[in-house]
């Protein structure tokens, strides 16, 4: 382990003529961690990562890679990184060992240890027994694995993983867990970008929302789901006449509605507004049946962060970043995560 | 070993296994089209020219037809596999491997070049079931089918990275290689030329080299060997270069 990220990104910007793809992208993924990059399509998560290898130029900020910058020093950084990327880019002239045998070689493992190296990866994700098949040959599964193979071959620091089960059955999906998660136990960086919400849920230390070119949170799937709505439904004996004076002055609670004997509170941190909310009710000889509490899901978050902008466009304002804004003066957002990955590209602390 | 030599060692080789196993489709069609050439130009027709620069027709044109097939392979082979490498999105591979610019454009270039070499020596094997093959001067002949594979297998990485489809290959090889390679003295002597044409004959870089070939082989030039191999070395380093600066500016492969 080094002292030095294992990604260390500044201001990162991409344009295509009048499109902008990368919009001041800032962030850091520390050594050993799983990193998830997630964000609609479009987002920017593929340019960001073919940024990193070489596959696109950007126009402006920086990209370091254990230290090493993509453009300057792009010998040392692209050789810590493995890439599977989204597409089936593979060479269809030769079998598959072979088109392992020359990205070893392309990364300077001599022809021996490649060919033992290629044996392995092939091993290791389950497709020895085709590797004198080529590429358009394998399923679609196989496929998937191969990629992984090819990227593990170089046996890279970083490993980056992009949209890595797209299209995959249930079972390999769970497969592909499992090795990349073992992968990271032992020690490798792995950057993940998925559409699957529940596959950075369980696999991320830490996951980055990317819209439109821009990081809009970084945090744990904890804090995120810290940040989104919760609901408590509470169930009344008696239906109250009018809506009750409950929790005034908590900045976590967003909403109280009533109808009939159903009250419902819409709050932030809903497991900790609870207790307050049966206190308050107690005193005011309310008789609970009944109370559930729905938590907000990663992937209401989600869609709540990367849908903001045309919401916030048409009302005029940013609410969400102004609250963040908020948070990040008041110091009352509770998150004592270090201070560099909190740093989002719009300016706001998240 | 360096890492660097391994590197290029490996895409060299990735690049002539490329060629070698598909021989019907590399080595084949210049086996089968110079049968014809010297079939049709040597044996018919060529009985009835008779002998220029003091050889037998079919010995003339074989030079040339040397040329042709190199240039064109050497050109087609960087050309198309770097095309081909981008269209499929393959070549990723290599951009985004540690290796560098140079052992890139290097490992292409000289792949290209053996496969010319390799049609070259095809076509003088099949030139000499026709005729017996001189060669008066096989330094030159060496030296100046090295220098114009590499010339072509340069200009083919600038082709490959170029082209934006399939169709941008075959203009390239059918409406400007081979029309310079035909006006490029290859069936005729400069001699037989108005001094209006013959003039104009001397901007095209085909003719140094089919007068450099030939002399190489049959001894005979019209033009000074030591001038055409210097002005094409030139060429080449020049183009390689061209190759490096695009390779590193990533055109073609990196957005």
């Amino acid at each position: 382990m080094t002292d030095r990220p294992a990604l260390h990104i500044e201001d990162l910007r991409k344009e295509y003529g009048d499109v902008t793809a990368l919009d001041g992208v800032s962030l850091t993924v520390p050594e050993g961690s799983f990193f998830g990059l997630l964000g609609p399509n479009g987002a920017g998560k593929t340019t960001f990562i073919n940024t990193l290898v070489g596959l696109v130029r950007k126009s402006g900020g920086t990209a370091r890679i254990f230290g090493h910058d993509v453009e300057d020093d792009y010998q040392e950084a692209r050789n810590a990184v493995g890439l599977a990327p989204q597409e089936f880019n593979v060479d269809r002239f030769f079998p598959i060992r072979e088109v392992l045998e020359h990205k070893a070689g392309y990364h300077g493992i001599p022809a021996d240890e490649a060919t033992r190296r290629a044996d392995d990866a092939l091993k290791q994700v389950g497709i020895y027994d085709k590797r004198d098949t080529r590429f358009d040959w394998l399923s679609g599964g196989m496929k998937r694995r191969f990629l992984l193979a090819r990227a593990l071959i170089t046996d890279p620091d970083l490993l980056i993983l992009d949209e890595p089960t797209a299209g995959v059955d249930v079972q390999l999906r769970h497969d592909l867990w499992e090795l990349v998660t073992d992968l990271n136990d032992r020690g490798k960086t792995i950057l993940l970008t998925t559409h699957y919400i529940e596959e950075a849920e369980r696999l991320c230390d830490e996951v980055a929302i990317l819209d439109s070119g821009r990081v809009r949170a970084v945090a744990t799937p904890a804090e995120l789901k810290d940040r989104g709505t919760d609901r408590i439904v509470v169930e009344l004996r008696s239906p109250p006449a009018t809506l009750p004076d409950l929790l005034t002055g908590d900045d976590r609670v967003e909403a109280v509605d009533l109808d009939g004997h159903q009250l419902t509170v819409t709050a932030r941190e809903g497991g900790l507004v609870a207790p307050d909310l049966v206190r308050e009710l107690d005193r005011a000889d309310f008789e609970i049946v009944d109370l559930e509490i729905t938590r907000t899901s990663l992937e209401e978050v989600f869609v709540e962060m990367t849908r903001t902008d045309s919401d916030d466009d048409e009302s005029g304002g940013d609410t969400r970043t102004q609250r963040d804004a908020a948070d990040a003066a008041s110091g009352s957002d509770g998150d004592d995560s270090p201070p560099d990955r909190q740093v989002a590209s719009d300016g706001g602390v998240l | 070993m360096s890492q660097g030599f391994v590197q290029f060692r490996t895409l060299v080789k990735r690049e002539i296994l490329r060629f070698v196993r598909r021989p019907y489709n590399t080595f084949l069609p210049p086996i089968v089209t110079n049968t014809l050439y010297f079939a049709v130009f040597g044996v018919i027709l060529g009985g009835r020219i008779g002998e220029i620069a003091g050889v037998s027709y079919l010995q003339f044109v074989l030079p040339g037809l040397v040329v042709l097939g190199a240039i064109s392979d050497s050109f087609e082979n960087s050309s198309f596999s770097i095309f081909h490498g981008r269209w499929n999105e393959y070549i990723d591979a290599v951009t985004v491997s540690p290796m560098s610019d140079s052992n890139k454009v290097a490992a292409y270039v000289s792949a290209s070049a053996l496969r010319g070499v390799i049609t070259a020596l095809l076509i003088i094997g099949v030139g000499w079931i026709f005729t017996p093959v001189p060669a008066s001067n096989p330094l030159y002949l060496v030296a100046f089918v090295i220098v114009i594979t590499t010339l072509f297998g340069g200009l083919g990485v600038i082709g490959g990275l170029w082209a934006s489809d399939f169709d941008y290959l075959t203009v390239m090889n059918q409406f400007i290689l081979r029309p310079l390679v035909f006006f490029g003295a290859v069936f005729y002597s400069l001699d037989v030329l108005p001094a209006f044409w013959r003039t104009v004959s001397l901007f095209n870089p085909m003719v140094y080299m089919v007068n450099g070939v030939r002399y190489g082989m049959i001894g005979v030039t019209e033009i000074d060997p030591n001038a055409s191999l210097a002005v094409l070395t030139t060429a080449s380093v020049v183009v390689v270069s061209i190759d490096f600066l695009l390779f590193r500016r990533g055109y073609g492969l990196a957005d």
